[in-house]
């Protein structure tokens, strides 16, 4: 059973920070909320997000799991106007999906969650250095560095206390540094480590730029990138590998 | 071989030598072209070209949708015309700059334009090719699709124009044209069965097809003439394709059907380097263990094609594609890319791994000519098999290997040969930036 009622911004951006790293995906529909776990077929790059039933008009499920298209489940969503709100009902008997938006019916043929690329677990990693930023400073980075290169180094400097972006270029290269003042929080640690800007210009796009986004960094280690949405009640994590510069 | 032996045996003297040879041989590319306007009116009966083969055909891109179509013979020498079709047989002879100069300044590209869609009155209704067997175009296709070289008249409309194109980056050369006012066939063509079953099937998307009469046994070079002439695909989706395009589009589509073949096999196990050379390019193609990626970086030397000021630096291009391929068409390196990535995927699923791979392309400034992407192809393919027979005489390292304990030490080895820094190159590559590691590599499994 699955009946929810929720914003369009919500469900969009959920969708979003999803539909960047994969085509298809299984949605858990537990009691106390969505969860999607998803990584790209290179296994580079990996989402694990919750949607709270607290973020929904109404919600209610128990505990059931779908497989949809996420590019199909975005189209119909973004039918709806600002402000409006998306109804969604799971058919068991067609195993189809009502979606309504003031009186548009939709309905979703699934896929079958088998069908789908099984979910990866969420790699234990030990990340000394941890950011906090503004979301803005992060599109900041990863569009200046987008400019140069199709690659960026993200690092904390331990002894002066900064963090940095670098990106390097056939003839062009981007610096930027940016300390405690700049920060909301920094925990500094040996951190640097080279990422492909492909896979992070999409991470970034699904991140709200007014948000508080949190970096957890190694050396030649993925970078972990946790931010919330839909007030608090929705959370992204993206954990990126990196491209290893000493082996 | 350890790496640092092996690249101890390329000798720099011996490229010399052939430096100085192909400066000499350069200038008979001018009696060539005095010996065959002589053919040429010998050939000339009225204004109708009698007796001549045509082994190929040049669908141009000029004023595209309405291109030049053209039915390529090597006038006066018919009793050869399958020499003179752009495979891998060139290379497999060892044929030279000049070589593939006179070849292809002695193919008549008798040519006349064409709509892609409906190159007749008759088809403006249903624009398609695929119903086109009558005319020139007709003609044109019957060549494209048969398995040797078809013996017709062609009825010029003037004498021809001896200027000779030299070519660019992804075609061959052409030589002299003349505008056709018609075309007949003096025999039946042979079209092999997949040639047929691809034509007859209206239902079948192009791609589809290509890789079909690939793993049929047909190279790339025959599918890139069945494509020109629009004789597979889905029946509204047939139309000619300039050659240039479907070079590329061939590659391409054969890349990624090889691709997907490798996508699930193991990786190669140890870092490989291997080593060609032909024409004044040298290719070094360094396998390292992973999942798929793949670089082409071109290091074009000053005095060189596309970099002729002596005085300039090396010209520096370089595209790349991670596990799941490109999402968009390369900017630089162009048919290049295509057709090196072609290469290297036929080794590796020839051999049923998978790995990262980086493709160092450096053009000296013995390549004073352009001969066409097929160059590329063949010596990448050849890296890996090695030179048949030692032909043209080459001493070639083809076919051997030198061993590495990483990717970055092999790229630093490598470096120091080449025309531009370890630092330089690192700015500019993709792969010698850093290479792409998966989340499974930190797995500790929860």
């Amino acid at each position: 059973m699955f009946k929810a009622i929720v914003s369009a911004e919500t469900l969009t951006s959920a969708l979003d920070s999803v539909s960047v790293l994969v085509d298809e995906c299984k949605i858990h529909l537990e009691e106390d909320g969505l969860e999607i776990r998803a990584v790209d077929p290179a296994n580079v790059g990996m989402v694990d997000l919750s949607l709270d039933a607290a973020a929904f008009e109404s919600y209610e499920a128990d505990g059931g799991l779908i497989g949809v298209d996420l590019s199909r489940l975005e189209d119909i969503a973004g039918m709806a106007e600002s402000g409006q709100l998306i109804q969604l009902e799971l058919d068991e008997e067609t195993r189809k999906l009502q979606i309504q938006i003031d009186g548009l019916e939709y309905t979703l043929a699934l896929i079958d969650p088998d069908s789908i690329r099984q979910e990866p677990d969420i790699p234990d990693l030990d990340l000394p250095a941890e950011v906090v930023l503004e979301g803005k400073d992060v599109n900041r980075s990863v569009t200046a560095a987008d400019m140069v290169s199709d690659h960026i180094a993200l690092g904390v400097e331990e002894g002066d206390e900064y963090f940095y972006v670098d990106a390097e270029g056939d003839t062009d290269d981007v610096h930027l540094e940016l300390t405690g003042e700049d920060l909301i929080d920094l925990q500094v640690g040996p951190a640097h480590s080279l990422f492909s800007l492909d896979y992070l210009k999409d991470m970034n796009k699904a991140i709200p730029k007014d948000t508080e986004v949190t970096l957890h960094l190694g050396e030649e280690f993925p970078v972990k990138i946790y931010f919330g949405f839909a007030e608090g009640q929705g959370q992204v994590t993206y954990m990126l590998a990196p491209r290893i510069q000493s082996e | 071989m350890r790496l640092d032996e092996y690249i101890e045996d390329l000798e720099p003297d011996e490229e010399a030598e052939r430096r100085r040879l192909a400066k000499e041989k350069s200038y008979e590319i001018t009696d060539h072209l005095e010996e065959f306007e002589r053919r040429f009116d010998d050939a000339l009966s009225g204004d109708t070209l009698v007796g001549s083969t045509s082994p190929s055909i040049f669908v141009g891109r000029s004023n595209y949708p309405d291109i030049p179509v053209g039915l390529l013979s090597p006038v006066g020498d018919e009793d050869d015309a399958e020499e003179y079709v752009t495979d891998g047989d060139w290379y497999r002879q060892g044929y030279a700059i000049d070589d593939v100069l006179q070849r292809r300044t002695s193919l008549l590209n008798s040519n006349k334009r064409a709509n892609v869609d409906s190159p007749s009155i008759a088809s403006r209704l249903t624009p398609s090719v695929h119903d086109a067997w009558e005319g020139f175009v007709g003609v044109q296709r019957e060549v494209a699709i048969a398995d040797r070289p078809v013996d017709l008249e062609i009825g010029l409309d003037d004498t021809p124009d001896l200027g000779i194109d030299p070519g660019t980056d992804v075609a061959t050369p052409r030589g002299p044209r003349a505008n056709a006012r018609n075309a007949e066939l003096r025999e039946n063509p042979y079209v092999p069965k997949p040639v047929k079953k691809t034509l007859e099937d209206d239902d079948w998307q192009a791609q589809g097809a290509m890789t079909y009469l690939y793993r049929r046994g047909f190279d790339v070079y025959d599918i890139n003439s069945i494509l020109s002439a629009g004789a597979l695909g889905e029946t509204e989706q047939r139309r000619l394709v300039p050659t240039r395009w479907s070079i590329t589009a061939v590659d391409d589509t054969i890349g990624q059907f090889l691709r997907g073949r490798i996508r699930n096999e193991p990786s190669v196990d140890e870092v490989q380097v291997w080593v060609n050379e032909y024409m004044g390019n040298r290719y070094w193609v360094i396998l390292a263990p992973g999942s798929w990626e793949f670089e082409l970086v071109e290091m074009k030397a000053p005095g060189s094609i596309w970099n002729p000021n002596p005085e300039d630096d090396v010209w520096l291009q370089s595209a790349s594609e991670g596990y799941d391929g490109r999402s968009s068409y390369v900017d630089e390196t162009a048919g290049a890319y295509y057709a090196a990535r072609l290469g290297v995927l036929e080794h590796l699923e020839s051999i049923g791994r998978q790995a990262k791979c980086l493709v160092l392309r450096e053009v000296s400034d013995d390549y004073w000519a352009p001969v066409g992407v097929w160059q590329v192809r063949e010596s990448v393919r050849n890296a890996f098999d090695g030179v048949p027979g030692n032909a043209g005489g080459r001493e070639s390292l083809a076919g051997e290997y030198g061993e590495a304990e990483t990717f970055h030490g092999a790229v630093a080895q490598v470096a120091k040969r080449l025309p531009v820094s370890y630092e330089r190159l690192q700015r500019k590559s993709e792969l010698a930036a850093g290479l792409q590691s998966n989340l499974d590599a930190f797995s500790r499994s929860k």
